[in-house]
């Protein structure tokens, strides 16, 4: 409790997660936010919907990322899924980044890759799309809350490829 | 206590996050500077960092000051919070420049706990520690002393010994203060299958901020001694503290030696089992 207590003072006092701010923000006045994601309809499931106008991150109820059976099952599902095998031998991170809904529901997923010295890179689609197929098959998002609300947030998830392998999960 | 300390302490790392007293950049006779300040102080507060209006208020800053560190710093930090690699080393880079003394523990302390890039942050720690003469502070939520993050980032190169030799050091320097320190010593201690140190680093940790990860790792120690029973009485303990959310915790990532239910879960069956 001790340390929950001490994380939320964190936060408050270095603004990272003030939701006070928040505050003049609210969905009715839809303000345009950095890094968002639109709907593409060349990439995106039209039957995928957003329950309010304005998204959250992640991180915005304090309570970091949510998931069923917590970070562990998303990593199960990578380390036993991923082939790295059938891949080149590509260095780097790549982000994987998209928006979960008030019902828990993912879509509008949006590819990032750069190299180990932070220059831009698209890493072979042998790689990218496994990580997105994976990406897309996890069903287990938390649903967050915000003032007694159901939210729509943005999560992300980055991988730190080294010659082709997954060596790490982030956040 | 504790926590007033820590509450002393965090107070003190949050204001010399903001960006100062503008009228600081008019004694040093920078008055662009001091527009920039003024105009980010008078409106800065309206706008959340995710906001488009934040950054065009920075952007506007620049354009009145482009040699201000500052809004950059601001820039980059939605970024690194969404992940952002590309564009969150775009701003910060900048703001290094311009103020170096300033933001290489920044950029140092987001490298390691956002994207894990360990030689990055120690490179910028190093180049810190080589252009000041005095104490080279904390990471930039105040969570470690950057002596700590460099030694995190030794143990994830595999460099356990540096590791130990850095963290043992500013343990001892910081005592009680660190909030987890010790855990982070014990782990190290662990890998090296020195249990004693390791038990006893747990032990310290238990007494200055007791977390449901001390227990754990104190019951592997045991576990790997063969005091099968001892190890089962830290695990429950370790249960019991993490149902009460007195564990390790962020916000925005996973920290090094953080645990989750099913870690604890787990060793309790493979034990239990065992004493069969």
């Amino acid at each position: 409790m001790k340390n929950i207590l001490l994380v939320l003072i964190i936060c408050m006092l270095l603004t990272n997660c003030d939701l006070t701010k928040e505050k003049s923000n609210t969905p009715e006045e839809k303000p345009k936010t950095v890094d968002g994601i639109s709907f593409d309809k060349t990439k995106d499931d039209p039957n995928f919907k957003l329950c309010n106008s304005y998204v959250y991150q992640y991180f915005n109820d304090s309570k970091g990322l949510i998931y069923k059976g917590d970070k562990p099952k998303i990593e199960e599902a990578f380390f036993n899924q991923y082939n790295s095998e059938i891949v080149p031998k590509e260095t780097g991170l790549i982000r994987i980044r998209f928006t979960v809904n008030c019902k828990g529901e993912a879509d509008r997923f949006r590819l990032l890759g750069m190299d180990n010295d932070y220059n831009e890179l698209v890493f072979d689609k042998k790689i990218t799309d496994q990580l997105l197929n994976i990406t897309k098959s996890l069903k287990g998002w938390g649903v967050k809350e915000l003032r007694e609300k159901s939210i729509d947030y943005y999560q992300y998830l980055i991988f730190i490829i080294n010659d082709g392998i997954i060596t790490k999960i982030l956040p | 206590m504790r926590l007033f300390i820590f509450i002393f302490f965090f107070v003190s790392v949050s204001i010399s996050y903001s960006q100062g007293n503008c009228n600081a950049f008019l004694w040093q006779k920078d008055t662009l500077k001091y527009k920039a300040c003024q105009l980010i102080e008078n409106n800065q507060d309206k706008f959340y960092q995710f906001d488009s209006r934040f950054h065009k208020l920075m952007n506007e800053a620049l354009e009145i000051c482009p040699y201000y560190a500052y809004p950059y710093r601001e820039l980059a930090a939605p970024y690194v919070k969404s992940g952002n690699f590309l564009m969150w080393k775009k701003y910060i880079d900048k703001a290094v420049k311009y103020e170096p003394k300033d933001h290489l523990s920044v950029r140092a302390s987001l490298r390691f706990k956002f994207f894990a890039d360990f030689k990055g942050a120690i490179k910028d720690i190093d180049s810190l520690s080589s252009i000041v003469s005095y104490d080279i502070g904390y990471s930039s939520n105040g969570t470690y002393h950057l002596n700590v993050v460099k030694g995190l980032c030794l143990k994830s190169l595999g460099r356990t010994d540096e590791a130990i030799a850095i963290i043992a050091k500013q343990s001892e320097i910081e005592d009680d203060f660190g909030m987890y320190n010790y855990l982070h010593l014990g782990v190290l201690y662990m890998e090296k299958e020195d249990y004693k140190n390791a038990l006893d680093s747990f032990e310290k940790q238990s007494n200055i901020n007791n977390l449901a990860e001390n227990q754990y790792y104190a019951a592997l120690s045991n576990k790997n001694l063969n005091n099968l029973t001892k190890a089962l009485s830290f695990l429950k303990e370790a249960l019991k503290l993490y149902r009460s959310e007195q564990r390790m915790f962020d916000p925005y990532n996973e920290l090094i030696d953080q645990i989750y239910m099913s870690d604890i879960t787990r060793e309790i069956k493979s034990i239990e089992e065992n004493i069969k």
